[in-house]
């Protein structure tokens, strides 16, 4: 029997960690492409840690982090009284940590890839930094944001390793996908791990599949 | 009247541009790469910025202040109002030529009409194009516009030709000429093509080794600056009209206060030339020669003698109105007594540079 509720759940926490990570990740990356600060490179290592750290480190510091006395669970602890420690908002922190370098650098590359001249050519024709990015850096970032939304949601939705250190696999709260098949497979319901897994695998190779026919448009068009 | 004065120290390099310009017509910036040409510019146009206090920076256009280190001033690129056509066009990829054009009209209260000018730069069938369908050419004519509809009280042109073939570029010097005779903006134009030089230039300024050498009317300079003319010696210019077209000797003749015969093709009838002649090319005699293969001899009346740098003796005179050089030796000089109010005629050959 398959359940709906871990599906929503990863979907939920793939579509909010995505959002989030599009507000915060654009102008981190747009920094990031821009400036010629010497703590840039320092950033940059930071944004890229979780693509070399295994999710089982990154999630054990994240527990404790989270926890009442732990630094992000302090200061939660000022604006909400349920704590963030096996909770779904908990996951999100996690998760928009984990798939920060998946948005930001896509981004930043795009961002590059526009490049000066351009912007240089805007500015002597009256257009400000703000209404030069809007304009101009934006719409031809098409291709970045969208390989940006597409990997930050993928790897939301494939995430394992964090989500089993912080989640605590609450059903209908923090349960996602890739903990309930592990859940299933170890009590040897391998019927029921085969539809979630089919599943995933469908949907992955469709919005990968997806993106790529569209990109290929928008290279047509930039 | 337009001042600018830079004092900046970019890592290995001094810039120390300080020059007046005038308000109107094109003022060409000369001078070979490497020279500091772009900095200034980047400067003018607020693109370079710096951050150190060593640097001076004032640059007063029209009366405005645009940049003024001493009082903190420094105005951001979009509030100078300084229009910028690059070597690269620099055309935005994702707008159409009509949207490109616009943009800058759009930001500035442009009083101007784009109907004007798109109409002056045949440029209407372009409209709805993208640039990467349009010929190089064509690209550099719509940043042309682009950068005129945005009205700017002056405009940069950084070698806007250099990355086009030869035929694309004749095809858009005319539209240069064009904007400073029906648009009053001010233009300065970087070249190190002496032949656009001589085409475009009302006034120039000459820069070398981050520093402005020279500066000046175009036939004032040419007489004391190898920089500018990539030859040893002095050069002049005539001003000339076209006045006949002898198309079986290749030749045009030109009035320029004395008809001459300037070897050239492509000419049209009454148009206005500058003719760059070289000093060591003309020669000196008190009477027309009778037999000579020289097909130029005109009277003149000295001026001025100086020494040149060389030691050579460097005459000056009048052509008609106009100033003619010739180098000459002190031994020639004595055999001919040349001096100050004498009348002599001149012989140069027939290949010049034109325009």
């Amino acid at each position: 029997m398959i359940e709906l509720s871990p599906i929503l759940v990863t979907l939920k926490l793939a579509s909010i960690t995505t959002f989030i990570l599009l507000l915060i990740g654009t102008p981190l990356a747009w920094w990031l492409s821009n400036t010629s600060s010497k703590s840039k490179v320092f950033i940059e290592s930071i944004v890229a840690l979780p693509l070399v750290l295994p999710p089982t480190v990154l999630g054990f510091y994240l527990l404790l982090a989270l926890s009442p006395d732990g630094f992000i669970g302090h200061l939660w602890s000022y604006i909400s009284t349920t704590p963030l420690s096996f909770s779904f908002t908990g996951l999100v922190i996690g998760s928009v940590i984990y798939s920060m370098p998946f948005v930001v650098q896509p981004l930043q590359a795009s961002f590059e890839m526009v490049g000066k001249p351009l912007q240089q050519a805007a500015h002597t024709l009256g257009a400000n930094s703000f209404d030069t990015f809007k304009n101009i850096v934006l719409p031809l970032s098409k291709r970045g944001f969208l390989v940006a939304i597409t990997l930050g949601f993928a790897h939301t939705v494939g995430e394992f390793g964090v989500v089993l250190m912080i989640g605590g696999n609450i059903p209908e709260v923090t349960q996602v996908l890739s903990i309930i098949i592990y859940d299933h497979v170890e009590v040897l319901e391998y019927t029921q791990a085969h539809y979630y897994s089919i599943g995933l695998l469908i949907f992955s190779f469709i919005v990968l599949f997806v993106t790529y026919s569209l990109n290929r448009k928008l290279m047509v068009r930039i | 009247m337009i001042e600018v004065n830079y004092k900046h120290k970019f890592n290995n390099f001094l810039l120390d541009a300080s020059f007046t310009m005038p308000k109107s017509g094109i003022t060409v910036l000369f001078g070979p790469s490497g020279s500091g040409k772009s900095s200034v510019l980047n400067l003018m146009s607020g693109l370079r910025s710096e951050k150190t206090n060593e640097n001076k920076s004032k640059f007063i256009l029209n009366n405005r202040v645009i940049d003024d280190s001493d009082n903190g001033i420094k105005l951001a690129p979009w509030f100078r109002n300084i229009a910028y056509v690059f070597q690269d066009h620099r055309l935005f990829p994702h707008m159409t030529t009509g949207e490109n054009i616009l943009f800058g009209y759009k930001r500035c209260n442009s009083k101007l009409k784009p109907e004007d000018l798109i109409k002056k730069f045949k440029i209407k069938e372009l409209l709805g194009h993208y640039p990467e369908q349009l010929s190089g050419g064509q690209k550099q004519r719509v940043s042309m516009v682009r950068a005129l509809l945005s009205q700017p009280e002056l405009l940069i042109l950084d070698e806007p030709l250099a990355a086009l073939d030869f035929r694309s570029r004749q095809e858009l010097l005319p539209y240069i000429e064009n904007i400073h005779k029906e648009l009053d903006i001010p233009m300065i134009y970087v070249s190190h093509d002496i032949k656009e030089v001589l085409r475009l230039a009302d006034y120039i300024l000459i820069m070398d080794k981050g520093k402005i050498v020279d500066q000046g009317e175009i036939a004032d300079l040419c007489i004391s600056q190898p920089l500018l003319t990539q030859q040893e010696g002095a050069s002049f210019i005539l001003e000339a009209r076209v006045t006949e077209i002898i198309e079986e000797d290749k030749l045009v003749q030109l009035d320029c206060g004395e008809n001459i015969l300037i070897t050239a093709e492509n000419m049209q009838l009454n148009t206005k030339i500058r003719v760059l002649i070289h000093a060591r090319d003309v020669s000196l005699c008190l009477s027309p020669p009778q037999d000579s293969s020289i097909l130029n001899c005109v009277p003149i009346c000295i001026d001025e003698l100086q020494i040149d740098e060389n030691g050579k003796l460097r005459v000056i005179a009048k052509i008609g109105k106009q100033t003619i050089v010739s180098l000459i030796s002190h031994r020639s000089a004595r055999q001919l007594n040349i001096g100050k109010g004498k009348h002599m005629y001149a012989q140069f050959k027939a290949t010049a540079m034109i325009k």
